[in-house]
């Protein structure tokens, strides 16, 4: 929405670059990436420079955090001197802008390791558990909503629709404890805290991460089903394709699979691209819970610690993760769907 | 033709798509059209009666400072419904006082998100131009700013309490009611009664007050009841996380985290508080899908 500034690029002349070059440059895509590009510079920058700006006003800094609460005035006095916490808000700010441009993210104050070694180890956790998420819920909503779809208002719709309504409705963390309660709890077959790396033993990494995993997947899943579900419907009541086929004499079931689906996946897709980004604040609670050392637990340390730089890099990296996914987003619904064309959004 | 830029976001807080159900066939049509509204309805008036007006009527305990010598009974105990937690405060008047807390911050937060939201939404979109650009840039910048940043930086700079989460939560309910109120103007705006309201002489401000905002005012008020089922939700994590209302004063979310610990052992004390924050979410999106069916339907 409104994602687009008024103002567009200016079109190269064309006689001043020759060929190819200037063909590129005037393609729509390549205008439509510019200008999305160009409009998330700013949101970006008032994302990093307001939780810069919040950090810094919180009571205490990452070096009385670091010291403790028994450090002598001094010491605090010392240790912000070390790590530059003594500098303005705004040289800090300028420096870690500088760093960001020239392609470092900086180190945390905490443990003096490089920010982007520490996201490079907590990501790949994190797009894991959210990968696990999707291949349920995509995985199950698809099936589910074809065949609600076939008898639209039928039992299995009905069925369906209700049972969405309440996946939507419980909150991922009171159905993770729910789990917790009866899968590892009660029936002990999986783990309830803790992580197993893939690269130790891939049983072990699965069965840590299936509850978790679950947890986030049944509102996606009942989101999903209910979208698809609701464009298939559409498509079958409203299409001509749709009456020419069943005129032609295609089976029920061949319409929906090679005729309407084919539509109606769209949708679905642009809604799993820009879920890719709002699921990120998911990740903190989930993570919380399971113990899981991914980028939202990070994240809440690191606030807890006052490590600036930590949870700059993290906030940049989500923000810039929600802008691609959108950018995605929009990119595979106009790549699929031959009737979008990027233009102006007026 | 619709641009890839126009697209509207699914998740986060927009409502789910529903299709509404086909023309009421008949008489039995009808009357599950009505039981679609009334169900939701009467649930939502027996949760708001329960949580705010029984414990001033009732036979309620208050919900803290029970005595230790009533800690841990049964539940169906005399005087104890629900039996009593582990310091012998009353599970059921918890329950009740803690229903009070997350709804009051919701409504709070769904208000001030109707009211705040919506007006520079509606602004946004019927000037538009520059200053609409400007106005949802900002509010980009609230949606993409981390919720925890913001929740932990009020906790611990104005100290967890219910006034706060409400500030806290409110930084994503404005922007969201915005960008539905400024989609809504949009369509709006364009229509002959508003042109004819402003070739009668009628400026931006009475144009905007009178003509726009009662057009769009039932598309948020719909999208409102939806809001506070997600703010009830909300104020769990906050509270869960210890963010949001502090532990002797109950509520949903708190309950569930003091009940984690004691999980294994005493799961009620999760599945309580669990199942009215979910029974209340439910209640709310179905009221509020309902009522979006039946607008949508005209």
């Amino acid at each position: 929405m409104s994602s687009v500034a008024s103002a567009p690029l200016p079109a190269p002349r064309a006689g001043e670059r020759a060929g190819a070059l200037a063909r590129l440059a005037a393609s729509p895509m390549l205008r439509f990436l510019a200008r999305r590009i160009l409009v998330a510079i700013p949101v970006l920058w008032g994302v990093t420079f307001l939780t810069f700006v919040v950090i810094n006003h919180l009571p205490g800094n990452a070096a009385q955090q670091l010291l403790g609460i028994n450090a002598t005035k001094v010491e605090v006095h010392q240790l912000s001197a070390k790590l530059g916490l003594d500098k303005p808000l705004l040289t800090r700010y300028g420096d870690w802008l500088h760093g960001l441009v020239t392609g470092s993210l900086g180190h945390s104050l905490a443990s003096g390791q490089s920010v982007t070694s520490i996201l490079g180890s907590d990501l790949p956790i994190t797009f894991e558990l959210l990968a696990f998420a999707f291949i349920i819920s995509l995985g199950l909503a698809v099936p589910i909503a074809l065949l609600a779809a076939r008898r639209p208002y039928g039992v299995f719709d009905r069925l369906s629709m209700v049972l969405s309504m309440a996946g939507l409705s419980i909150a991922n963390y009171i159905l993770a404890l729910v789990l917790v309660y009866f899968f590892a709890v009660n029936l002990n077959w999986l783990p309830a805290l803790g992580w197993v790396p893939p690269g130790k033993s891939l049983g072990g990494n699965i069965k840590t991460l299936t509850l978790p995993a679950v947890s986030i997947a049944v509102s996606l899943l009942c989101f999903y089903t209910r979208l698809l579900r609701a464009d298939l419907v559409q498509q079958l009541r409203s299409q001509d394709y749709v009456t020419t086929a069943r005129a032609k004499g295609v089976g029920p079931w061949r319409i929906i699979l090679h005729h309407v689906l084919r539509n109606s996946v769209f949708g679905l897709i642009t809604a799993v691209a820009l879920n890719l980004g709002t699921l990120l604040g998911v990740t903190v609670i989930i993570e919380q819970i399971f113990g899981l050392p991914g980028i939202g637990h990070e994240l809440l340390s690191a606030i807890n610690s006052r490590d600036i730089p930590v949870v700059e890099g993290a906030v940049f990296v989500f923000g810039l993760l929600v802008v691609l996914a959108n950018l995605l987003a929009d990119l595979l619904y106009a790549t699929l769907d031959p009737r979008v064309k990027y233009g102006s959004a007026d | 033709m619709a641009a890839p830029t126009e697209l509207s976001v699914p998740g986060g807080l927009e409502p789910a798509i529903i299709v509404p159900p086909p023309a009421a066939a008949g008489r039995l049509g009808r009357l599950r059209a009505l039981g679609g509204i009334w169900l939701p309805a009467f649930l939502v008036a027996a949760i708001l009666f329960l949580c705010f007006l029984w414990p001033l009527i009732g036979p309620v305990s208050q919900p803290t400072g029970g005595t230790i010598l009533n800690a841990n009974l049964p539940s169906f105990s005399s005087g104890h419904l629900l039996g009593t937690d582990s310091t012998g405060n009353d599970e059921w008047s918890r329950l009740l006082y803690g229903g009070r807390a997350s709804l009051e911050v919701a409504m709070a937060v769904t208000a001030l998100g109707l009211v705040i939201g919506g007006l520079l939404g509606a602004f946004a979109g019927y000037v538009g131009g520059w200053r609409d650009s400007v106005i949802m840039r900002i509010l980009d910048v609230l949606i993409a700013f981390p919720s925890l940043v913001l929740a932990v930086a009020i906790a611990e700079r104005l100290g967890p309490g219910e006034v706060h989460a409400i500030w806290a939560l409110s930084f994503f309910s404005v922007p969201a009611f915005a960008r539905i109120a400024r989609a809504a103007t949009l369509r709006v705006r364009e229509q002959n009664f508003i042109v004819a309201a402003r070739l009668s002489g009628s400026g931006y401000l009475r144009t905007l007050l009178r003509h726009v905002a009662p057009n769009i005012f039932p598309e948020l008020i719909t999208f409102g009841l939806l809001g506070i089922g997600i703010t009830v939700v909300l104020e769990g994590a906050l509270s869960f996380l210890g963010l949001g209302i502090p532990a002797p004063a109950p509520s949903w979310g708190n309950m569930i985290a003091q009940g984690e610990g004691i999980l294994s052992a005493q799961p009620k004390f999760v599945m309580l508080p669990s199942a009215a924050l979910f029974i209340t979410t439910v209640s709310f999106n179905l009221l509020g899908e309902s009522l979006r069916a039946r607008w949508s339907d005209r």
